[in-house]
């Protein structure tokens, strides 16, 4: 009897697990297949591409990178070389700066400070849409438009990230060590750099892959305030794929347009995806 | 901790106003790139100003007037603004719904000792992926992917399955179920990791006792894991509203900007966005913002509230 | 502790202005002593593709240094392009001359090109020059209709175009024969020189299991060529009966089936139509279609070069045309004349355009010589002469009721009508949809 039950909780188990496996692959599934087919896609010349579908790769990879790289509409080495420069100072700025906010909100006692907080968790939500309009009205105002640093400097302000350093600093930073430090006569800039960024630094390096993927697929500001060929950054050159007059149509160079698109990201993921999806989790909420 | 908070006392009316220092760089940042730009945004929308050709119109003061048009009815005879308000909701629960609801049984999975699965960090590694795909690019590998041309209708012909290709960028019924799967496919990976974590944060025990009392596994997770998970749920489904009425880029390239057909998916943002075109029309552009901003609003309300909650 | 912020935002300011100063181009060429009459080193043009570009590095510049960049003489060219698509390029442009006034020499615009359907907007403004002023005054071999639209409300020319496009049918051989028995273009043209009978020929064709046409879109411009009306009068906006016979004809091919696509002339599946494996008989385009469009029928593999040929069809039109425009405030006058004589004046140059281009160029002599010429042919029609046909068909270009507002309505009426041949909605909602597109897009357009 006994073993009977066994076996049939076994056998359920087995099926449970099995069922599982088949969700997860599934699921797996559907998220690689569409770049799978792009990364095919890519290998096919125009003329391939008009006559079958194939999940082999096939010969014209090399010709669809010269002709990607060279294409006289989208000047793809320029993009990624602007997206890389918005992406890599923001990244660089926003960690800086928000580590810096957080710590001041952390460590020091002064008047307003629980209201700085509440203030800073309160705009986070704000979508940076609201303000597009006045921002774009200065930016031609004031000759600003096809200026990168237009959209790296706002990321000094980011309440998210803020937010995120803030959760990691009462974490991990007690203020016994700030105060050690400054017996020994440190500097309170001192200190900060040298004593509490070392500290940090998982969180920094968590936050500035956040930040360079997020500011490197950011499309809709870029796309209203950069439209000199030599400024676009690779999400609005990806866009214009999509315009209707995007003539002599080669397609298979649109795939390797698009591959080249999301490469560099990737490649951060695959190196880093362990401690990416690590980041997911600490510092949105509260467990 | 009590001895902690006291040191921190004695010590801090000294250094204070290395505080503000502190926080200075965010507060000058925020208030030139984005605080004015939004306040401008604001007075904007009580003004006649835009482009025709190459004369600029405006800025002229009109009051209300931008307001009013806004909820006019249009030649289609409804208001623009509620229609493309309801598309963004829609498409966003279109996404959401099955988002949530793989989300949560997937935690459940990974989180369960019965189960224990093997692999997982290769399953959440590759579910997560979509999350940083640049979405205006995966919205471009759909509409290649899906065009009357293009290798899904190349299959399902050359299969026998359909005789002539679909026309999937022009139906409404597909193009918002694209439009969903790749908003799905999008943040699935990510709602799972934070569900996980959430679970993961229960105490143990509490399971441990369930099961003790002989609670069957449905039990346990509408009496005790629901219960407990919910603030974090209710974060995770709130902050996943905000970011859906913020939806942008998929659609917008999907369609061309165009919402085809019918406009069925043109959403708020894409709206704004016709406004800042060829004429850059700064007072209606203005009044769409206004509006976004009280949405959000309304929604943050719910988030401060949570986080709150949480951090008692 | 001010210093010190102070400090650090100015270390902030530095770091990030010159992350992003190294991403500037090359600076250009320091003005070498004293180029011709001091005008400047770097010209700018500004065109929605490549095509006007690729002419310039082939027949003007001395040296082709990269997709974007041209020499000549001790002056670079550069290129600025945006697509043409949603009206981005007007909206750049109109951005860039707004600003005109304060941009450096070297960032300013000189030369632009501009199509027909928002040439007035420019031509009407002080954003462009007089030509004649600047040196270019021969328009003796130039089709008239050219001149006319590039010129404002009083006469005065602005600009030039390189080209002329009157447009034709342009068939596949190997179809028109199975359907009509003849691949010949004067007996083909008798078969379909009306809209009852083209529409007639393409019952036929269906028969035999061909389409008429590879998309809608692609009779649009011979309506709307042909209109009595503007599409903005007295500020509104006005659907001309052209238009309402244009919708007629695409319910109808729809319906039916003769067309191969509802779809945007310029997407892969409209042209996919163009391979040997096409089952279209009529593609519509000028001259420049052939080379520019028509890169899936040139294709080695899947093409089908040779297999084509042109008549006029059913009503006569022209289809776009690339216009330079002198921009008000450019600091290379004498350059810009010089390019726009070259493109029209320079036999020599006029000639290539025709024989290795297959254009039809904006210089009447050169085209008729080609037309005379019993010897010349195209290979891909076949050799047919099709300078010939052109040169005919040129004769009967109007250049009528345009406004500035032309490209988004011809784009949006075309794009909201394809939803109702799509099934999607019905006919009235489809127009009413592109009448509140247009409401957004233009607020100075009243739309009822």
């Amino acid at each position: 009897m006994k073993s009977n039950a066994n076996k049939t909780a076994e056998i359920k188990l087995l099926i449970s697990r099995i069922v599982v496996y088949a969700i997860l692959i599934f699921l797996s599934f559907l998220c690689l297949f569409f770049f799978y087919l792009m990364l095919i896609n890519s290998t096919r010349s125009n003329a391939q591409l008009q006559s079958g579908f194939t999940l082999i790769p096939q010969n014209n990879l090399f010709k669809n990178l010269y002709n990607a790289w060279h294409d006289g509409d989208i000047n793809i080495p320029v993009g990624m070389k602007n997206s890389f420069i918005v992406a890599m100072c923001s990244a660089l700025l926003t960690t800086y700066f928000s580590a810096m906010t957080a710590y001041g909100t952390y460590v020091y006692n002064f008047k307003g400070k629980r209201f700085v907080h509440l203030f800073i968790l309160a705009i986070m939500m704000i979508p940076s849409q609201v303000s597009a309009v006045g921002f774009i009205q200065l930016a031609f105002k004031y000759n600003l438009t096809n200026k990168l640093w237009l959209l790296i400097i706002p990321s000094i302000a980011a309440p998210a990230t803020y937010f995120y350093m803030r959760q990691y600093l009462q974490a991990t930073l007690p203020i016994d060590m700030v105060e050690a430090a400054r017996i020994d006569g440190s500097s309170e800039f001192k200190i900060f750099n040298q004593i509490v960024l070392p500290i940090m630094k998982p969180a920094i390096a968590v936050q500035m892959i956040f930040s360079f993927v997020a500011s490197w697929n950011n499309y809709f500001m870029p796309a209203l305030l950069l439209n000199k060929p030599d400024k676009k950054t690779v999400p609005i050159m990806i866009a214009t794929l999509r315009s209707a007059d995007y003539s002599k149509f080669d397609m298979g160079k649109v795939y390797m347009l698009m591959v080249m698109a999301i490469l560099p990201v990737m490649i951060i993921y695959i190196i880093l995806s362990k401690s990416i999806i690590k980041g997911v989790t600490s510092g949105s909420v509260k467990g | 901790m009590a001895k902690q908070n006291t040191a921190v006392k004695n010590k801090s009316i000294s250094y204070a106003r290395w505080g503000y220092i502190f926080i200075i760089p965010f507060f000058i940042v925020y208030a030139i790139f984005t605080l004015y730009p939004q306040i401008l945004t604001v007075y904007n929308s009580f003004f006649e100003y835009y482009r025709d050709g190459l004369t600029v119109v405006g800025p002229r003061f009109v009051g209300l007037q931008n307001y009013k048009t806004l909820f006019e009815p249009g030649a289609a005879g409804y208001v623009p603004i509620f229609k493309y308000l309801g598309n963004t909701v829609w498409l966003w629960l279109l996404g959401a719904v099955p988002q949530f609801l793989i989300a949560m049984m997937l935690a459940l999975f990974f989180t369960s000792t019965r189960l224990n699965i093997k692999g997982q960090q290769f399953f959440k590694s590759v579910i997560y992926m979509p999350n940083l795909i640049m979405a205006s690019c995966f919205a471009m590998l759909f509409f290649s992917l899906f065009s009357q041309v293009g290798p899904v209708n190349q299959f399902l012909v050359s299969s026998g399955a359909i005789s002539t290709p679909i026309n999937f960028l022009g139906m409404q019924v597909t193009v918002q179920t694209l439009i969903a799967l790749m908003n799905f496919l999008m943040w699935f990976g990510n709602t799972t990791i934070l569900l996980m974590a959430g679970i993961q944060g229960i105490d143990e025990s509490m399971f441990e006792s369930a099961r003790l009392d002989g609670s069957t596994s449905t039990q346990v997770f509408f009496n005790i894991t629901m219960p407990l998970l919910m603030p974090i749920f209710i974060y995770v489904f709130i902050t996943s509203m905000i970011g859906g009425i913020q939806m942008f880029d998929v659609p917008q390239v999907l369609t061309n900007g165009k919402g085809i057909p019918n406009n069925t998916s043109t959403t708020l943002i894409m709206y704004l966005n016709q406004f800042l075109g060829i004429s850059k029309n700064y007072g209606m552009a203005g009044a769409v913002s206004v509006l976004l901003f009280i949405v959000t609003a309304i929604l943050s309300i719910f988030v401060f509230r949570t986080i709150r909650a949480d951090n008692k | 502790m001010k210093k010190l912020l102070t400090v650090l935002l100015a270390v902030l300011m530095v770091m990030a202005l010159a992350g992003c100063n190294s991403n500037k181009p090359e600076p250009a060429p320091a003005p070498t002593e004293e180029t011709t009459a001091a005008e400047g080193s770097v010209l700018n043009i500004w065109t929605w593709n490549t095509e006007f570009w690729e002419f310039l590095g082939e027949y003007y510049a001395d040296e082709i240094v990269d997709e974007y960049t041209l020499k000549k003489g001790d002056v670079t060219i550069k290129r600025t392009t945006y697509p043409s698509d949603g009206g981005a390029y007007q909206d750049a442009l109109d951005a860039a001359l707004l600003n005109q006034a304060n941009a450096a020499a070297d960032e300013k615009v000189d030369l632009f090109l501009a199509e027909a359907d928002y040439i007035i907007k420019y031509t009407n403004s002080d954003a462009t020059m007089d030509v004649k002023s600047i040196g270019v005054t021969d328009f003796s071999n130039t089709y008239k209709y050219t001149v006319e639209a590039a010129s404002d409300a009083n006469g005065v020319v602005k600009g030039v175009s390189f080209q002329c496009c009157p447009s034709a049918i342009i068939y596949r051989r190997s179809i028109a024969k199975d359907v009509l028995g003849t691949d010949d273009p004067a007996e083909v043209q008798a078969a379909i020189d009306s809209w009852e009978k083209f529409d007639a020929v393409a019952a036929q064709a269906k028969e035999k299991g061909y389409y008429m046409i590879n998309t809608t879109n692609a009779t649009f411009r011979i309506y709307s060529n042909n209109t009595t009306s503007p599409w903005v009068k007295d500020g509104k906006l006005n659907i001309d009966a052209a238009i309402e016979a244009w919708m007629d004809q695409s319910a109808n091919y729809a319906e039916n089936g003769y067309t191969a696509y509802t779809s945007n002339l310029w997407g892969d599946e409209a042209t996919s139509e163009m391979f040997a494996t096409g089952k279209t008989m009529c593609f519509v385009g000028p001259a420049w279609y052939f080379n520019f469009c028509m890169g899936n029928a040139q294709d080695a593999e899947k093409g089908c070069f040779g297999d084509w040929a042109i008549c006029q069809g059913p009503q006569a039109h022209f289809w776009g045309g690339t216009w330079m425009l002198a921009a008000t405030g450019t600091d290379n006058p004498t350059m810009v004349a010089d390019i726009m004589n070259t493109f029209i004046n320079n036999e020599e140059v006029c000639s290539k355009l025709v024989s290795e281009k297959m254009q039809f160029s904006n210089n009447q002599k050169v085209n008729n010589k080609f037309a005379a010429d019993a010897s010349y042919g195209n290979a891909f029609l076949g050799g047919q002469n099709d300078t010939a046909v052109f040169a005919e068909l040129a004769k009967n270009i109007k250049f009528q009721n345009v406004t500035a507002y032309d490209q988004l309505c011809n784009e949006g009426l075309q794009t909201y009508f394809q939803q109702y041949l799509d099934g999607e909605v019905d006919r009235d909602t489809a127009i009413n949809n592109f009448k509140d597109y247009i409401r957004t897009t233009y607020p100075s357009v009243t739309v009822e």
